[in-house]
């Protein structure tokens, strides 16, 4: 039986989807996370403890720990551990990206560097360092622009300035972002942040995956609703994107440029981009797929999952078929309105019951803390459509949203 | 419908009530958790967890790799142990999902 080793942060969304799909493709999985899990000791074959800040010792660890329990392959779920997979397969010669792309593509201001130098379309950039006057570094970049942290992800800490007085704000509010205790940063993200044009238009998610250097689409969200700031909040994907063939084509191709001048050539792809006159812009590109649960509107060929074909490509094995079902499918990552305290949820039962509408997963609990952006990291819930259209499926997302009542204290 | 003989589900939910008052509980309850044998049928084994692994982010770990892979270890006749908890209804997870 092949043995599977998926490195699971325990508070990522991405848990149960993988699980399942490791369950289904009956392996022997091996869990790993930052934290002990409360079963560890009875369970030493399957449940391992990582040091997930330093992939060097991760993979010194797993390299003892799988001498008595040889690795098929590991699979990261997130941006983190995409490179803690990829430090762990290398050191155990397993199918994985180098090390070094998937660095370059967790911290936004390598990733600029790697596209420019390719000639890839993206926005202005320049890195500044945190300890510099901003009203000083202020006077160095054309506005309207955005500041962003250079390793958060979800739109954490992403803030557009049209003036001066705005940018030295957002400044000030990210420096403070990066000293809170559960971002964690280090290094390099924990000194800079990135300064970069804002880029006007539509904006798409496309999830890829690489095989072999060759990047394969499985699917182009549109986010219909505007993202012009000040804050970047996702809230709705729609798939199939609704653009024009030629401009979806060009996505794919501007992507698949991004992976190669990063060097990545296996495994999963997330990428945002902007689209105007000028044609497709990247935003971002991550070794990883879809956050939160959103991965949940995807089936491919016979109603496999991402995350069976994530885990598939990563054993060896053969997959099927790469074609996402045609019908039209979306999500909505329900939005936090304000802080506060999640005190009760109402309205679920009519969201749920909306012409369209799949599940209604609410995975904030009452009780909980409630951050919105640009500091926040959590959503309320997930919202899943299917329809026969993707207007209809935008159309079912908002009005089962406009069913659910947060009551937030 | 069930194809084992109820002798036969009687003596699992014992082997596996015993398992799980004996390790698996005094384990989860260091995160504030527990876990309730819900039955056992062809087999299968339905568990529901609480306290501080209803909606805990960590509670699919803990229930395949942790307390499916004990159960099938200690009771090889064991298939499948499904959870059948609401975990939405969790209200003091020991570790709360987020972005990723």
């Amino acid at each position: 039986m092949a043995r599977l080793l998926l490195l699971l942060p325990t508070t990522t969304y991405r848990t149960e989807d993988f699980v399942e799909a490791a369950h289904k493709l009956g392996v022997d999985l091996v869990c790993g996370s930052e934290r002990p899990n409360t079963m560890e000791d009875l369970a030493p074959d399957s449940l391992v403890t990582l040091p997930f800040a330093d992939p060097e010792a991760a993979a010194t660890r797993v390299a003892e720990w799988s001498r008595q329990r040889p690795l098929d392959a590991v699979v990261g779920v997130d941006d983190l551990t995409a490179s803690l997979a990829a430090a762990i397969a290398e050191r155990l010669e397993l199918r994985t990206n180098p090390v070094a792309a998937v660095t370059a593509a967790r911290n936004k201001h390598e990733m600029r560097q790697c596209l420019a130098a390719a000639g890839v379309p993206e926005p202005r950039f320049r890195r500044i360092a945190l300890d510099e006057d901003p009203f000083q570094a202020a006077r160095g970049v054309a506005f309207p622009c955005v500041l962003k942290p250079l390793a958060l992800s979800a739109s954490r800490g992403v803030i557009r300035a049209n003036n001066v007085d705005q940018f030295m704000a957002a400044f000030r509010r990210i420096a403070a972002l990066l000293r809170r205790r559960d971002v964690e940063a280090s290094g390099d993200a924990a000194r800079y942040l990135l300064a970069e044009q804002y880029i006007p238009g539509l904006e798409v998610a496309l999830e890829g995956l690489l095989m072999g250097g060759t990047l394969h689409t499985l699917a182009i969200f549109d986010k219909p609703d505007p993202l012009e700031g000040p804050f970047f909040e996702e809230t709705i994907y729609v798939t199939p994107s609704r653009l024009p063939t030629g401009i979806l084509a060009r996505i794919t191709s501007v992507t698949a440029a991004a992976c190669t001048a990063l060097g990545l050539s296996e495994g999963p792809v997330h990428a945002e981009l902007r689209v105007n006159d000028d044609g497709p812009w990247v935003i971002e590109v991550a070794a990883r797929s879809i956050g939160g649960l959103c991965s949940r509107t995807l089936r491919f060929g016979t109603g496999v999952s991402l995350e069976e074909l994530i885990l598939r490509h990563a054993l060896g094995w053969p997959i099927d078929s790469l074609d996402r079902e045609r019908r039209p499918a979306g999500v909505m990552m329900i939005p936090i309105p304000r802080g506060g305290h999640l005190q009760a949820v109402r309205g679920r039962e009519r969201a749920a019951a909306v012409a369209g509408v799949e599940e209604v997963a609410l995975t904030a609990h009452v009780g909980q803390e409630l951050v919105p952006l640009p500091e926040g990291w959590q959503y309320l819930g997930f919202i899943f459509a299917r329809a026969d259209t993707p207007d209809a499926v935008e159309k079912a997302l908002r009005e089962a949203h406009a069913h659910l009542r947060f009551d937030i204290a | 419908m069930t194809t084992e003989t109820p002798d036969k589900n009687a003596d699992l939910r014992t082997k596996v009530q015993d398992l799980i008052e004996t390790m698996i509980n005094p384990a989860v309850a260091a995160h504030g958790g527990f876990v309730e044998l819900i039955d056992v049928q062809d087999n299968r084994v339905y568990l529901q967890m609480g306290g501080g692994c209803q909606g805990c982010g960590a509670a699919d770990i803990t229930l395949k790799a942790g307390i499916e892979r004990l159960l099938k270890e200690e009771i090889p006749e064991i298939a499948e142990v499904l959870d059948t908890t609401d975990h939405a209804s969790g209200a003091n997870p020991y570790y709360t999902p987020g972005k990723m």
